[in-house]
This record gives structure tokens, sequence and C-alpha cells, in this order.
């Protein structure tokens, strides 16, 4: 055990080196740094804009428009008598985004059930989605106006007590069905619900399994390349203890360094949606959500993460096995490389199809790939399919033997030190 | 004579290339003995047989009686493995390094720092070993690696081209100390393709070339046997 705590730390100090950090600091650094001006935009975005309203009616529903657009948290400039040059004119000066032009015989247009236009002149000075947010919401305002003054309409020349009944009779009233669960609610918010519960899960495995399986592989093609494995080899330690020690080094500076990433990663989501991820479920839907059993319970996270943490080992057995054909470490990009497309093959099939009811040859791809398992155990957990995700656990575990077999058969005999890769030619 | 190390018909294939071809040989306790000769003889694929890193396709060796191809491990706690190109962790300081082989070979603290007072003494590089490896020389580090095969004082040091590229003052330096080591009771086991030195160094040698041992005896024995003034002219004679 000392000896193997010994290597464990040798490991660690030669994948932690500050050549390393560096990067990892500086890509949290650039994380947090557009999130945080991405969360100062949202913010700027909320603050109360100047909008002009080119009023040529001056009537009292033409000030009504003015009015709304100042509960909507604009702040009015209200010009009656310029052109709609000079107001335009008088936007760009002012870093003024809006203007909104009400005609002339807007209110008596109204009165006589005529559709009235009212112009939005949109200053664009870039385009960012933010940019567009101002004129998006005068339009809002207007849809509100418009349902406002047709419901007055409705009430005051046709006696009409509910409107709202009248312009639409058809309610609908959505029910979701989960297994035998039953809630009321949008099927759509649940698939979103879903979604903002799980995004974080592929991003964290893809990045954990990426740097696992960099790390793992170059330390065995270094040592090969800094001709210190010999050396190694030739001690009294056990080939396990060397095999262990290096997957569990790796496993260790992965994880630090997803949670590194994780944290610059969320910090950057929650700029870019203003905290929005983590308020979904507290949209008035948490009943509903709870009535479907859309929570995962201790168990379903134990499950979940026996799925992950298989699958960083599985990828930790399979880089060390590449790496050993590696005979430096500009080699092991390469030898690793199909690991990614591994990792992504399953990441955008569960995306953007449904696994359980795709074809036979595409399930079978999706679950032979031993990455695969943790993508589907999330949404698999949520429906209940604990027979799926058992199995999935199973055939990892399996896997993860049987690559371990073969990298301890690597290890304790020459073939760590005699195998090659060599393209169009024989190895020997 | 207590044998350090018996070699029986080691044979090392790699595909279709045998590259040692039955080699037999044997090492008294505390003795020097060489293998020489050419590039490419067989030298280092034997010595890496002994050491246990390469399994051979037929044939044993034993250390101290204990057979590399069965016992492996028990082997490696009485060998030490010095390669030709021993490469060293160049984040590690030349101390780091050397307290890090230690630990891999010493049962407590105590054995360790036994360990690593005796390779610093044996490297003469004394407040430079506090500097990372990276920074060395090619002789400084062939020292620290030197010391690092044998400050556990192993039953059987096995050392292949331990002065490759050194210059002269530096390889006279590991000629000397390997010979101290050997008084003192240790085994060794060299390889060079440098013929003179080896002359000087060892106590028995064995000319191999093309995978097989051709001859082997006191550097005396062979000169006489072969009329020749060194061992150089030995080979020529016996690679005719």
């Amino acid at each position: 055990m000392r000896r193997f705590k010994v290597l464990l730390f040798k490991e660690l100090k030669e994948l932690l080196t500050l050549q390393m950090m560096i990067p990892l600091i500086i890509g949290v650094v650039v994380f947090l740094f557009i999130g945080n001006i991405m969360g100062n935009e949202t913010e700027r975005a909320k603050e109360p804009k100047e909008i002009i309203v080119l009023d040529n009616d001056r009537s009292d529903y033409a000030q009504a428009v003015a009015n709304s657009l100042t509960s909507a948290n604009f702040i009015v400039k209200h010009y009656t008598n310029i052109t709609t040059d000079q107001a335009v004119e008088e936007a760009k000066e002012n870093d003024i985004s809006v203007v909104v032009e009400i005609p002339e015989g807007f209110e008596k247009g109204l009165m006589e059930l005529k559709p009235m236009q009212v112009k939005t002149y949109s200053i664009v000075r870039n385009f960012s989605l933010m940019g567009s947010m101002t004129t998006r919401i005068v339009r809002e305002v207007l849809n509100a106006m418009n349902d406002y003054i047709s419901n007055e309409f409705m009430k005051s020349n046709f006696s009409v007590e509910d409107p709202e009944s009248l312009k639409n009779p058809i309610k609908t009233v959505d029910y979701t069905l989960i297994g035998d669960k039953q809630a009321e609610i949008d099927p759509e918010a649940v698939t979103g619900f879903i979604m903002s519960q799980t995004i974080l899960i592929p991003i964290l495995m893809f990045i954990v399994i990426m740097f696992a399986a960099q790390m793992i592989a170059v330390t065995v093609a270094s040592e090969k390349e800094n001709k210190t494995l010999e050396t190694l080899l030739s001690t009294p330690i056990s080939r396990i203890s060397l095999v262990a020690a290096k997957m569990v080094a790796a496993g260790i500076a992965s994880l630090l360094m997803a949670v590194v990433y994780m944290f610059g990663f969320q910090s950057y989501m929650n700029g870019v949606t203003g905290g929005a991820l983590n308020q979904v479920a507290s949209m008035g839907s948490k009943e509903a959500f709870k009535a479907l059993g859309l929570s995962l319970n201790t168990t379903d996270y134990i499950m979940l993460g026996t799925s992950l943490f298989l699958s960083i080992l599985t990828a930790l057995a399979l880089s060390l096995i590449l790496g050993a054909f590696a005979e430096d470490v500009k080699k092991t990009q390469g030898l690793v490389a199909p690991l990614m497309f591994l990792i992504l093959i399953p990441y955008l099939l569960t995306m953007f199809v449904d696994i359980n009811s795709a074809s036979p040859a595409v399930r079978t791809l999706v679950y032979i790939i031993p990455f695969s398992h943790p993508f589907l155990a999330s949404p698999n957990l949520f429906l209940g399919n604990y027979e799926t995700v058992l199995l999935g656990i199973l055939y990892q575990a399996m896997l993860f033997s049987i690559l371990v077999v073969i990298a301890g058969k690597i290890f304790s005999t020459d073939k760590i030190l005699t195998m090659k890769l060599k393209w169009g030619r024989s190895s020997k | 004579m207590e044998k350090a190390l018996i070699v029986d018909g080691l044979r090392k294939s790699y595909g279709r290339l045998e590259a040692v071809k039955g080699v037999s040989f044997e090492v008294n306790a505390g003795e020097i003995f060489a293998l020489i000769g050419p590039n490419g003889a067989g030298k280092t694929t034997t010595l890496r047989m002994i050491a246990t890193l390469l399994t051979p396709t037929s044939g044993d060796a034993y250390v101290y009686g204990t057979s590399v191809s069965r016992e492996p491990e028990k082997v490696r706690h009485m060998i030490s493995y010095l390669p030709e190109e021993a490469g060293a962790y160049k984040n590690l300081t030349g101390l780091g390094y050397l307290n890090f082989m230690a630990s891999l070979f010493a049962d407590d603290k105590k054995q360790q720092k036994e360990f690593v007072s005796r390779a610093c003494e044996i490297t003469g590089l004394g407040d430079r070993l506090k500097d990372k490896m990276g920074s060395y020389s090619k002789g400084m580090t062939r020292k620290v690696m030197l010391a690092r095969a044998v400050m556990t004082m192993p039953k059987l040091a096995i050392l292949d081209e331990p002065t490759s590229g050194l210059d002269v003052l530096n390889a006279l330096e590991i000629r000397n100390t390997i010979k101290a080591l050997a008084k003192e009771g240790m085994s060794v086991l060299v390889s060079s393709h440098n013929m003179l030195e080896i002359e000087y160094l060892c106590d028995r040698v064995a000319i191999i070339d093309k995978g097989i041992i051709h001859v082997s005896g006191t550097p005396r024995e062979l000169k006489e046997r072969y009329n020749a003034q060194n061992l150089e002219e030995v080979f020529e004679e016996v690679a005719k």
C-alpha cells in the first residue's frame, strides 16, 4: 500500500503540472468572464430603456399606448409635433433603439373597427440577441394592447361580458402521462424540465472522459518516450499497482478538472440564462412534476453515479491499452481520438432520437457503446425503466472487467515494451 | 563458488526475427561479468530478459537460483537494472528522483533514507541534486541513474552500457564506482560495445554477436587464446 501511495503521488505530480493547470485556469477564467458579461448584459436589458412615442393622433387611445409602454418598464419620450424623420434622428442621437409611431386618426379608426397601423422603427446597432430585445418587448406590449382594445370594444359595443371566451371558445387543458402517473401539465414543459435537469450530465461526462483518456494514455506514452518505463518495470512493485496508480491518478485529475470546468460552465450558463436553468422547476409546475414522479431518489442517483463511474473506468482502461501502443506522446492523440467519437455518437443520438423506439440497428449500436449508458440512464430513471439501466450497468461492468484483464496482461508481460502500432506495416 | 546468475539457453524472437539464439553463461557472486559485442548483437535483449522486462521465447535464467520466467517478481527484489537510455522524470529534482526510486525498494523510511544517502554519495553531485533533472548534463544524469541502480546494494546489478555517451572523465568515474561496489560483494553484469573499457573493468567477458555467444573467459585468457593485444582484436578474430 505504501508503494502504491508513492506511485499515485508521483503520477499526480506528473499530471498536475503547471503547464497543465494554466490552460485549465485560463479556460475557467474565460467561462467566468463571458458568463459575467452575459449576466451584466441580461441585467442591463432588464433596466428601464428610453423609447420614443411619436403621437400623431393626440387622442386618449394614443395616450393609453404610451401608458402601456411606461407600465412595461420603458421611459417614454412622448412627441406630438415632429416628423418621423426627426423622431428617428432624435432616437439615433440619444442612443434610443425604438420609435413607435401612432398614426393620425388612430382613435377614430379604432372606433370604426378599422385595423390601424402602428409603425415601429428599430435602430439596429449590433446583431446580438440583446440588441433585438427592446423591439420584441414593444411588440408584446402592442399585442397586449390589441387584446385590451378588442376586449373593451366587445364589452361596450356588443355587451359581451367575457370577451376572452368569445375570442377563444376552445380551451385546452394539457395532461401528461408517464407510466401510470398523470398530471396536468404541457408535455413540452416536462421535456424542458428533464433537459434542464440532465443537461449537465453529458457535458460532465464528455469533459471527464476526454481528460481521463488523454491523461492516462499520455502517462503511459511519456514513460515510454522519456525512457523511464523500463526502470519502473524492473522495480519490485507489482504491475497491478502500477496500472492502478495510473488509473486512479488520471481519474482524480480528470474529476478535478471536470469540477473546475463545471464551475466555470455553470457560471457561464447562469450568465446566459439569467439563472433560468435553476428556476425551471419553480415556475408553478413543481406539483405536476412531483405527481409524475419526475424526481430522482437516492437509489436513482446511486445508479446514475455507478453508470457514470463505470464509463470513466472503461475509458481509463481503454486508454491505458491504447496508450500502450503509442511510442511517444504525440502518437497518443491519434490513438485516443476514436474514443471521442464513441462519446459523441451517443451524445448526439440521445439528444435527437428516442433510443427506445429507434430501429434495432441504431439501438444495438448505441447499446454496444459503453459510454451511451449514462446518457440513457437519467431519462430512463425518470421514466422508471430500471431494468434497462441495470442491464446497462451490468454490461459496462463486464466490459470494464475484460478491458482490465487485457490491460493487466499487457503490463504484466513484455507486450508493454514491444507493442507498437505501425500503420501499413506489421508490428514486431 | 556461489552463482549469482545462470543463463541457460535463452532465446528471444520478435516475429520472424530471432534476436537472441540460445545464450548460456554464468556470473559468479561478487564478479563483474561483461557481455561485449557490436550494436545489435543481442546484448540488450539478453539483459532485458534477465531483468524480467522481456519474456524469453525459450530457455531461462536464474538469479541466485530463482527463475526469471517463473518468479519474476521475486527476481526483481534481488536485481537492479540500468537501461542504456534510462531517462529521468524531468520535473523531479535529482534528490526527488532518488527518494522516489528508493521508496519503491525500501521496506521503511529508515531504509529509504539509507539508500538515498548512499546514492547521494555515489553521485558526488552535492547541492546540484536539489536542481530539476531537466537541467542536468548527460554525465550528471547518468551518474544519478547509476547511483539509483546500485543504492539498494542489489545482489545483482545489470548495467546496460553504463558509460555510453559519456566523456573520458565521467566514464572513468563510473567505472571506478562499479569496481568499488563489486569489491563490496555486489555481482555485476554489464554490457558494452566499448571493448577496451571492458578489459579494464571486468573479471570475465563473453563475446556476443548476432545473438550467439562465441567465446567467454577472462580478458587475459581470451587474449592469450587468440594471440591478441586487446579484446577488440579478439573480437575481430572471433567474428571471422
